[in-house]
C-alpha cells in the first residue's frame, strides 16, 4: 500500500495555471454576459421590480403584432444583408485572389493591400465616406457618372426604401472584401506547385484549372469564409447606425437585427430602453447564429475535406 | 514515336547561366539518364524538355517538330515528380484520369485506358481511394500511372525515388525498368544517385554547372571518363585521384586509379601505406590506407578479408586502369605501362 501511494501521481498544477488566465478571461466577457442577457430575457419589470415571466418576452416578440413585423422585418433584411455578402463578397474575393496569385500580375503587393485597406478602416469613416460619395447633393457619385454621360441612372440609393439595405450591403461587401481575399489568397499559395505544374503537362490550364483543381482544393477556406461572414453579418450593428442612423432610415428598410437590439435595448427618440426585451432580442441574435454554426458544422464542414500536401 | 533534340539549350536565371549551350539527341524507346551533383541544372534541363520553363535561347525538337514555345500539354510528354504532385481531391481513378477527360475522350475510352494502367502498376484495389490513403510507393506508382495513360512520347522522370525508402527504392527501379521494356517508351531520368543512373540507363549525361561532362553508356563512363569530374562522379566508392608527382608521372598533374583496381600485399607492391580503417560490407571490404607517397587511398577487396589497424600493405594499381588527368582536369590518355 505505501508503495503505490508512493506512486501516485503528483497534481498536475500547470494545467490549471495555464488553462487559467483563458478561462478567466473568456468567462467574464464572453459566457457571463451571455449567461447575463439569457437570465435578463427571462424577466420583466413591473412596478420597478423584476418578475420572472419565463419566456413570455419571446412570446411578445414573435407573437404581439407590431413586435413581430419589427423583428421578422430587421431578420428578413438580416438575410438580404447575408445573401449580398454571399453572392458578391465572397466570389468577387475569390476572383481577386485568383487575379494575385497569377504569376504574371506585377504590383501584386500594392494591389493586395490597397484591397485590403478598407477592411481596417472605422465603420464611421466608411459609413460617412459613402454616405457623402452617394449623396445626391453634393456626393460625387451623380457627377462622375454625369461625367461619362450616365447620371440618369442615378438615384439616391441610400435614400429609396427599395434600393436601401441593398446599396449598404454593398458597401459592406466594398469594405470587408479584402478578407475572404487574402484566406482565399493563402490557400492558393498553398497548393503546391508541383500539383499545377502536373495540371499544365495534363493540358489543364486556365480556368478549367481553376474548376478542376484549384476550386476543390479551397473548398475549404470558402466554408470558413461563409460561416464568418454569416456570424459577421448577423451580429452587424455599426455600418447602418452610422450611415442610416440608429432608425434604419428610410422607414426602417435597412433595420437589421442589430439596429433593432440597440433601439429596443437603449430606446431612441420617443421609444423607451427596455432592456427585458432587448435581452430577449440579443436571445434570439444567439440562437440563431448558434443554428447556423451548428448546421455548418454539422451539414457542411463534416463534407469538407482538408487535403494534405 | 518519341525522340528528342536539344539544339543549344541555354538558360539563365538574371546574370546566372544555369545552362550553357546543350546539344543532346535522344533516339526512340532510348531510357536517358540525366545525372550531376544538386545545381547542375538537371532539373531545369528536364522543366525545358517539358515546357514547365522555357529556355533563353536554343530550340526544342519532339520528333523533329520545333516545341520549343509549345504548351506542356501539347508537347504529348509526361512527367512523373519527386513529390508525386498528385491531385489530393482525386481518387487514384480521377487522378489518372483527369488529363484524358480534359482532352475530350469518351468516358468508356478513359475507363479503359485507366484500367489498363492500374493493372500494369498493380493498383486495381487502389481505385477508389485519395493520395492521402495511399503510401509513398503507391503514390509514385499512380504518378507513374498518370504517366502512362496519356501514352506519351516521352516520359520525363523527376528523381522519382528519391522520396522513397531504400527497399522501396530498389522495388520501383526494377519496376520502372520492366515498364521501360513492356511500354517500349524513350524515357528521360533525372537522378543524383549514380546507382540509379548506371542500373537504368541506356545511355547517361553527366552534367555540371550547367554544363554536359559526357554523353556515354553506363560502362562507357566507369572506364573512359573524359575528365576529373565524371571520373570521380560515377563509381563508388570514388576514384582515389593522386598527386602525379608524387608517384611518379611527370607528365600529369593528378592521376586516378579505381578502389577496385587496386591490389594490396603485405610483402610488395608499388605504394607503401598503413590501415587506418576497414569497413567490412560482405560481399566487399573496403580499406583505408595511409601513404606517404599517395595519401590517404581506399582500396576495395572482394569478400572478407581482415587486416589490422595500422598495418603495413604496400599496393599495387593495375596499370590499364591508370587514369592520368591534365591540370584541366581532362584525361591525358591511360597509362600503358607503369612509367
Amino acid at each position: 500500500m505505501a508503495r503505490r501511494s508512493s506512486r501516485k501521481r503528483p497534481i498536475r498544477w500547470h494545467i490549471g495555471v495555464f488553462l487559467a488566465p483563458a478561462t478567466v478571461i473568456y468567462t467574464a466577457v464572453m459566457i457571463l454576459p451571455l449567461l447575463g442577457t439569457l437570465h435578463l430575457a427571462l424577466f420583466r419589470e413591473v412596478d420597478r421590480e423584476q418578475v420572472f415571466v419565463g419566456l413570455d418576452n419571446f412570446s411578445t416578440l414573435l407573437g404581439d403584432p407590431r413586435w413581430s413585423a419589427s423583428f421578422w422585418n430587421a431578420f428578413r433584411n438580416n438575410i438580404w444583408f447575408f445573401v449580398i455578402h454571399m453572392l458578391v463578397q465572397n466570389p468577387v474575393g475569390i476572383l481577386l485572389a485568383a487575379v494575385l496569385s497569377s504569376p504574371r500580375l506585377r504590383l501584386r503587393t500594392f494591389y493586395r493591400t490597397a484591397i485590403f485597406v478598407p477592411t481596417i478602416l472605422s465603420f464611421v469613416i466608411v459609413g460617412f465616406t459613402w454616405k457623402l460619395i452617394l449623396s445626391p447633393l453634393w456626393g460625387i457619385a451623380p457627377y462622375f457618372l454625369d461625367f461619362v454621360g450616365l447620371k440618369s441612372l442615378f438615384a439616391p440609393w441610400l435614400g429609396k426604401e427599395q434600393y436601401a439595405l441593398t446599396t449598404l450591403s454593398l458597401i459592406s461587401v466594398w469594405q470587408f472584401v479584402g478578407i475572404p481575399m487574402m484566406l482565399i489568397y493563402a490557400a492558393l499559395l498553398s497548393i503546391p506547385d508541383g500539383v499545377l505544374e502536373a495540371a499544365e503537362i495534363d493540358g489543364i490550364t486556365g480556368m478549367s484549372q481553376f474548376w478542376r483543381i484549384k476550386l476543390p482544393l479551397i473548398l475549404p477556406s470558402i466554408g470558413i469564409i461563409s460561416i464568418l461572414t454569416f456570424i459577421g453579418n448577423f451580429n452587424a450593428f455599426d455600418l447602418v447606425y452610422t450611415s442610416q442612423g440608429a432608425m434604419a432610415a428610410p422607414n426602417f428598410s435597412t433595420d437589421i437585427l442589430g439596429t433593432f437590439l440597440y433601439r429596443t435595448f437603449f430606446g431612441f427618440q420617443l421609444q423607451l430602453g427596455d432592456p427585458h426585451m432587448g435581452a430577449a432580442i440579443a436571445s434570439m441574435m444567439f440562437l440563431i447564429i448558434l443554428s447556423g454554426v451548428c448546421f455548418y458544422l454539422v451539414a457542411v464542414q463534416r463534407r469538407l475535406v482538408r487535403y494534405q500536401f | 514515336m518519341g525522340s528528342l533534340k536539344l539544339e543549344n539549350v541555354c538558360m539563365s536565371f538574371g546574370r546566372v547561366n544555369v545552362l550553357d549551350d546543350i546539344d543532346l539527341e535522344v533516339q526512340d524507346g532510348e531510357f536517358v539518364i540525366f545525372v550531376g551533383p544538386s545545381g547542375c541544372g538537371k532539373s531545369t534541363l528536364l522543366r525545358i524538355i517539358a515546357g514547365l520553363e522555357d529556355p533563353t535561347s536554343g530550340c526544342v525538337r519532339i520528333d523533329g517538330d520545333d516545341v520549343t514555345l509549345t504548351p506542356p500539354a501539347e508537347r504529348g510528354v509526361a512527367m512523373v515528380f519527386q513529390s508525386y504532385a498528385l491531385y489530393p481531391h482525386l481518387t487514384v481513378r480521377g487522378n489518372m484520369g483527369i488529363g484524358l477527360k480534359q482532352a475530350g475522350l469518351p468516358q468508356d475510352e478513359i475507363r479503359e485506358h485507366v484500367a489498363e494502367a492500374s493493372r500494369m502498376l498493380s493498383l486495381d484495389e487502389y481505385l477508389d481511394r485519395r493520395p492521402a490513403e495511399l503510401s509513398g510507393g503507391q503514390r509514385q506508382r499512380v504518378a507513374i500511372g498518370r504517366a502512362i495513360v496519356r501514352k506519351p512520347k516521352l516520359f520525363l522522370f523527376d528523381e522519382p525515388l528519391s522520396n522513397l525508402d531504400a527497399a522501396l527504392r530498389v522495388h520501383t527501379r526494377l519496376e520502372i525498368a520492366r515498364l521501360h521494356r513492356e511500354l517500349k517508351a524513350t524515357i528521360i531520368y533525372v537522378t543524383h544517385d549514380q546507382v540509379e543512373a548506371m542500373t537504368l540507363g541506356d545511355r547517361i549525361v553527366v552534367l555540371n554547372e550547367g554544363r554536359i561532362e559526357q554523353i556515354g553508356t553506363p560502362m562507357e563512363l566507369y572506364r573512359n571518363p573524359v575528365n576529373l569530374f565524371v571520373a570521380g562522379f560515377v563509381g563508388s566508392p570514388q576514384m582515389n585521384f593522386i598527386d602525379a608527382a608524387r608517384v611518379g608521372y611527370p607528365d600529369a598533374d593528378k592521376i586516378g586509379i579505381r578502389p577496385e583496381h587496386i591490389s594490396v600485399d603485405p610483402g610488395k607492391g608499388d605504394w607503401e601505406g598503413t590501415v587506418v580503417h576497414a569497413e567490412h560490407l560482405g560481399p566487399d571490404t573496403m580499406l583505408y590506407l595511409q601513404s606517404d607517397q599517395a595519401g590517404l587511398v581506399t582500396v576495395r577487396l572482394f569478400g572478407e578479408q581482415y587486416f589490422k589497424t595500422g598495418q603495413t600493405l604496400y599496393m599495387t594499381p593495375q596499370p590499364e586502369r591508370l587514369f592520368r588527368f591534365d591540370a584541366k582536369g581532362a584525361v591525358l590518355g591511360r597509362v600503358p605501362e607503369a612509367a
